[in-house]
């Protein structure tokens, strides 16, 4: 039996509502200080998170993270209610293991 | 079968109908399929009518919720006794020891709730979680302390939090997570709750049982008992009349 060495990771569809836009770096380092304001740096940086992408007009981001990390990450989101002194509420639209998968759920709820 | 997902407490403006309407369609959009809004006594049966309307159209259930703020035991049963009937739901915000005690052991109370942030102040204990188990009362948790929160403060409520959950789960009593959300900025998914539920050491599922299976039987029990035909939990009156044989 051989132990599973590479890392699982998780996508996240993100739906960002605010009256304000916010510039990429803005979004990630919010979302970092809640995860560690939360969880501390140690646990912060079992997270390992990325935002993969971020589109600031339509207000939706895709983020990538440890799946062990997973419920932290989400925590970390749902307790956002500022950026930059502007009202804000992040929500997951969708988790997904590839990126792939997340896109066509994504599509697949956007038809519905 | 799908989860349905129940908010026992939105603060809805109900003198802001346009206001209320869009945390309503809110709630629709988030997934909720039952929400209660906390009602003033005094609401007149013309506004719940016109807001139970006004859900019917946007697609999700109401259920009436009343929140008492009692400073003595009998202020606490005159208001049970004037109100039980009238609204779906009876939250009991307990702000002294004997409130809270009369609270957890009265059947008509549905949800008990802790709103100081003084640990002695705070009286759900095991004697408090064992009369409220044995009359189905239900801790309630509201989430928006705890998004307005930060620092130290978040932290003492985050480990209150903890030790009530820890001595609900020993006694079977209930937990029931609400958002307290008076804007739309406040609102979010179940399942968002459901994970913010992590934070005090709930595990993921019971969080999911705490914004769905909890409120919901609650409010289905409580719309049982307020049927014209209920005489006791499990009899009914099915018949009225001469030929009753």
């Amino acid at each position: 039996m051989s132990l599973r060495t590479k890392p699982r990771h998780r996508y996240l569809a993100l739906k960002i509502e605010s009256n304000k836009t916010f510039d990429k770096r803005t979004l990630l380092n919010k979302i970092w200080n809640s995860l560690t304001r939360l969880y501390g740096e140690y646990g912060a940086s079992k997270a390992n998170l990325v935002l993969i992408d971020y589109k600031p007009e339509e207000g939706f981001a895709i983020l990538r993270c440890n799946n062990n990390g997973i419920l932290m990450v989400r925590a970390a989101i749902a307790i956002i209610t500022q950026i930059m002194e502007a009202q804000v509420a992040i929500h997951v639209l969708a988790i997904s293991g590839t990126i792939k998968a997340l896109r066509r759920k994504l599509s697949q709820t956007q038809n519905v | 079968m799908k989860r349905k997902f129940v908010d026992l407490n939105l603060q809805l403006p109900i003198h802001d109908l346009d206001k209320t309407r869009k945390m309503l369609e809110k709630a629709h959009e988030l997934g909720y399929d039952l929400v209660a809004a906390n009602l003033s006594p005094d609401t007149d049966d013309g506004t719940i009518t016109y807001i139970k309307k006004l859900c019917a159209s946007i697609g999700i259930d109401f259920a009436t919720r009343v929140e008492l703020i009692p400073k003595t035991r009998h202020e606490l049963l005159g208001h049970l006794r004037r109100l039980r009937r009238k609204f779906e739901v009876v939250s009991v915000t307990c702000v002294s020891k004997v409130v809270a005690r009369q609270a957890a052991k009265d059947r008509r109370v549905d949800l008990l709730f802790f709103p100081r942030l003084d640990s002695r102040k705070r009286f759900f204990d095991s004697q408090e979680a064992e009369l409220a188990s044995n009359a189905l009362a239900s801790l309630e948790i509201r989430i928006k302390p705890l998004l307005l929160s930060n620092g130290v403060q978040r932290t003492r409520l985050l480990s209150y939090l903890r030790k009530e959950a820890v001595v609900a789960l020993n006694y079977g009593v209930p937990i029931v997570i609400s958002s307290e959300a008076s804007e739309t900025w406040h609102m979010r998914k179940p399942r968002e709750l459901a994970v913010l539920a992590t934070l005090f050491d709930l595990d993921f599922p019971t969080g999911l049982d705490a914004v769905s299976k909890f409120p919901l039987s609650t409010v289905k029990r409580n719309r049982e008992k307020l049927k014209s035909n209920f005489i006791a939990p499990g009899i009914r009156l099915v018949k009225r009349g001469k030929n009753c044989h």
